[in-house]
């Protein structure tokens, strides 16, 4: 065999120190951004691991079906309206057992920005020990891609459809993770698919610091079938994301917030629409309100990020 | 008592002990991945990437797809940073 030039073996494959416990076929789409983070975090926290979970697109494989199991995990399954309730339920439970081990809350971001928040918050407010993991595929897209919390200004979806008198939705999203992060809880972090390295640091962190209380994990995963782009962008507009400061990369510990990556030149939000149908039909005036809106996130991030060093107030205006 | 054969387990759907389901989801594949051996460089980003985690090391070479699972979703050959796998049709290999 003749010589050739051999890379370096990704680091990422050594955070990976356990044996992935999925089947090898299972029913995600292809180019399924969740298949790829649901696959990634056992095999970084190990296969002890407690998950719950609600009805979502994570429902099907996690639960099982016609009494046969797709995987060989703990898993939990719970309505959306009570799944941090129920992940309470169960760390309770092993705390009064005496059972050491990880609950992992495994949901979208339709359970954790819109149906679920409220006992989410309240779990985040009790400081329960376990780690609650978002998904975020801005959408609902389970039941046929309706509009969530997160959806971004502007997206077409099939309750903000492009017709007559409707432009795609008209409200802008929310920042869940900041909003997590504002609860003050032992760690929050953003995440996403292009950067796996940081995203097992964080999970290992966040096995690390669920011991002090509620850890959230806010994980960006672009879904292929409801956004309408090529399958094989999915890492692709993940790394998008990131480089336009639409996803920005950061972890806040007690409430300090810490950027994990800085972008030094960000490219303009229609770097990342671009590939994404659901972004087809917006206009300039459209795309201008998306960046203020990307914008205004990362500044807040930069101001939330100085607050440990020096507080100057702005004066009054009377 | 009761006949149910279905709640003998601690719950219906969570005994690992069966053999765990699998669907032949390589039938889905419309593209399937050809790694080029010689301009592989043995980086492990089709592997790490791969959602269905079907790219296998082959000896400490290069990777091949198990294409008995493959979905053909070409995230694979997206990310490859010497382009060294291409997404060719599956019907030329129709016989």
């Amino acid at each position: 065999m003749s010589e050739k030039k051999k890379g370096k073996l990704s680091p990422v494959i050594d955070y990976k120190k356990h044996e992935d416990p999925f089947s090898k076929g299972v029913a995600f789409c292809p180019g399924c951004g969740l298949e790829l983070l649901i696959r990634f975090i056992p095999q970084v926290m190990g296969n002890d691991i407690v998950m719950t979970g609600t009805p979502s697109c994570s429902a099907p494989v996690l639960l099982g079906q016609n009494n046969q199991s797709w995987h060989s995990l703990s898993y939990f399954g719970t309505l959306m309206t009570g799944a941090a309730a129920n992940a309470t339920g169960l760390v309770r439970y092993y705390n009064r057992a005496g059972i050491d081990n990880t609950v992992v809350c495994f949901n979208g971001d339709g359970t954790a920005a819109d149906i679920g928040f409220g006992n989410m918050s309240g779990a985040a407010e009790r400081n329960e020990p376990f780690i609650y993991i978002c998904y975020d595929n801005e959408g609902y897209m389970n039941t046929g891609i309706q509009k969530s919390g997160t959806t971004p200004y502007g997206a077409s979806t099939t309750t903000t459809p492009v017709a007559k008198g409707s432009r795609g939705k008209n409200l802008r999203r929310m920042n869940l993770a900041l909003k997590m992060a504002m609860s003050k809880i032992p760690y929050a972090a953003t995440a996403t698919l292009s950067d796996l390295g940081d995203l097992a640091k964080k999970l290992l962190k966040a096995k690390e610091m669920k011991k002090n209380g509620f850890c959230f994990l806010h994980v960006f995963a672009p879904c292929p079938t409801g956004w309408g782009y090529d399958p094989a962008m999915t890492v692709e507009v993940c790394r998008r994301a990131v480089k336009t400061n639409y996803f920005p990369l950061w972890e806040a510990e007690n409430g300090k917030i810490r950027m994990t990556k800085t972008v030094n030149k960000p490219k303009p939000v229609e770097h990342y629409m671009e590939p994404i149908k659901k972004f087809k039909h917006l206009d300039d005036n459209d795309r201008a309100i998306l960046q203020e809106d990307v914008d205004y996130e990362l500044c807040m991030l930069g101001g939330l990020s100085i607050l440990e060093k020096e507080c100057v107030l702005p004066e009054a205006a009377d | 008592m009761s006949k149910n054969t279905y709640f003998k387990h601690e719950g219906p759907w969570s005994d690992a002990n069966d053999p765990l389901m699998c669907s032949d989801t390589g039938d889905w594949r419309t593209k399937r991945p050809i790694v080029d051996k010689d301009k592989c460089i043995f980086c492990g980003f089709c592997q790490i990437y791969c959602p269905v985690q079907v790219m296998e090391m082959v000896g400490d070479s290069h990777f091949e797809a198990d294409l008995g699972f493959c979905k053909g979703c070409g995230i694979c050959a997206q990310e490859c940073p010497k382009q060294a796998i291409t997404m060719v049709s599956e019907g030329e290999f129709v016989s």
